[in-house]
């Protein structure tokens, strides 16, 4: 029997939202912090103690947007408008407590694909929206860092 | 990645997907890179992010991406109906990019108080050239890299949480 107002997508968020425990949870255990996530590296805090800052990251934009309607899967992150005019822009950064530069793309073009096993060729179409945010930061330890992150 | 003409991007269509992951704060696609990877001039309306070799994830498409390899159900409900997205595991990838911010079309300062944020704002032109690959398959976008193909790209300075005020 269907359960009235169970929408597919309400059963998706909670499927998404165990699952993603889940997926946590196992990386932090028997999958290792590899597997889902590359390692984080490369933020200097403001005494140069890099080592130590090597595992802070910052944090992100309290706003963002709905990805996926109408499924509902919340990101942080505006994704640039083209019809919009620069002035009303939303916040491009994706971090927070953030004083420095960023640059974010929306560009959709072409290149080759190619299976390695048969060396046969497709065309195929890409977008890509990327950036960087390169400047100081507050980051979860709650101290000031300087670094450079690629949105990929 | 699409099947479909350049210039198109249906998620119904997408075959790969490259990007870094949430990280576990939930900061969006963003990772760190060398501070040399990166260089703005602001004031001249120009800057340019290089990376090569980068580890990332190849998700399939972007519903594998935000469900986190959940996929998607159909939606019956949509104009017109659309298909499920069936679920798919990450696959480890190299990404190597090149991308140029470069000539101002617009420009703004902005103080938003709702979002906290403030600073000056480039619509500039833009390009691209990248590469990835990963087990059985590999991709490299056309060279030169079109400058028709910008949609819109940004380049700003700007302050926002608790460098707002």
């Amino acid at each position: 029997m269907n359960e009235p107002g169970y929408s597919p997508w309400k059963k998706l968020q909670e499927h998404w939202l165990s699952r993603r425990n889940l997926i946590r949870g196992a990386a932090g255990t028997a999958l290792g912090a590899g597997l889902l996530r590359p390692k984080l590296a490369y933020a200097d805090d403001e005494d140069g103690d890099s080592e130590r800052a090597a595992c802070v990251g910052p944090n992100p934009i309290p706003g963002g947007v709905m990805g996926l309607a109408p499924f509902g899967i919340f990101i942080h992150h505006n994704p640039l408008n083209p019809a919009k005019a620069m002035a009303d822009i939303n916040d491009p950064s994706q971090i927070t407590d953030f004083d420095g530069f960023v640059g974010l793309t929306h560009i959709r073009g072409g290149g080759m694909g190619t299976d390695a096993a048969t060396g046969a060729m497709t065309r195929l179409a890409f977008q890509a929206d990327m950036g960087f945010s390169q400047g100081k930061f507050i980051g979860t330890d709650g101290q000031q860092h300087r670094g450079t992150f690629a949105f990929v | 990645m699409y099947t479909g003409p350049v210039g198109s991007a249906s998620v119904f269509q997408q075959i790969h997907d490259y990007n870094v992951h949430v990280d576990r704060d939930d900061v969006f696609w963003m990772i760190p890179v060398r501070h040399d990877a990166v260089v703005v001039d602001f004031d001249g309306s120009r800057a340019r992010l290089r990376v090569r070799d980068l580890s990332a994830f190849d998700d399939h498409d972007l519903a594998n991406s935000l469900t986190q390899g959940l996929g998607l159900p159909a939606n019956p409900a949509a104009m017109p109906p659309t298909p499920a997205i069936p679920g798919m595991f990450p696959v480890h990838a190299k990404v190597s990019f090149d991308v140029e911010w470069n000539g101002v079309l617009a420009m703004a300062d902005i103080e938003n108080k709702a979002q906290m944020f403030k600073g000056s704002f480039l619509s500039t032109e833009a390009t691209i050239s990248w590469s990835a690959e990963q087990a059985g398959f590999r991709f490299e976008s056309d060279m030169p890299p079109d400058r028709k193909a910008n949609l819109i790209s940004v380049l700003g300075r700007e302050r926002n949480g608790v460098f707002f005020s």
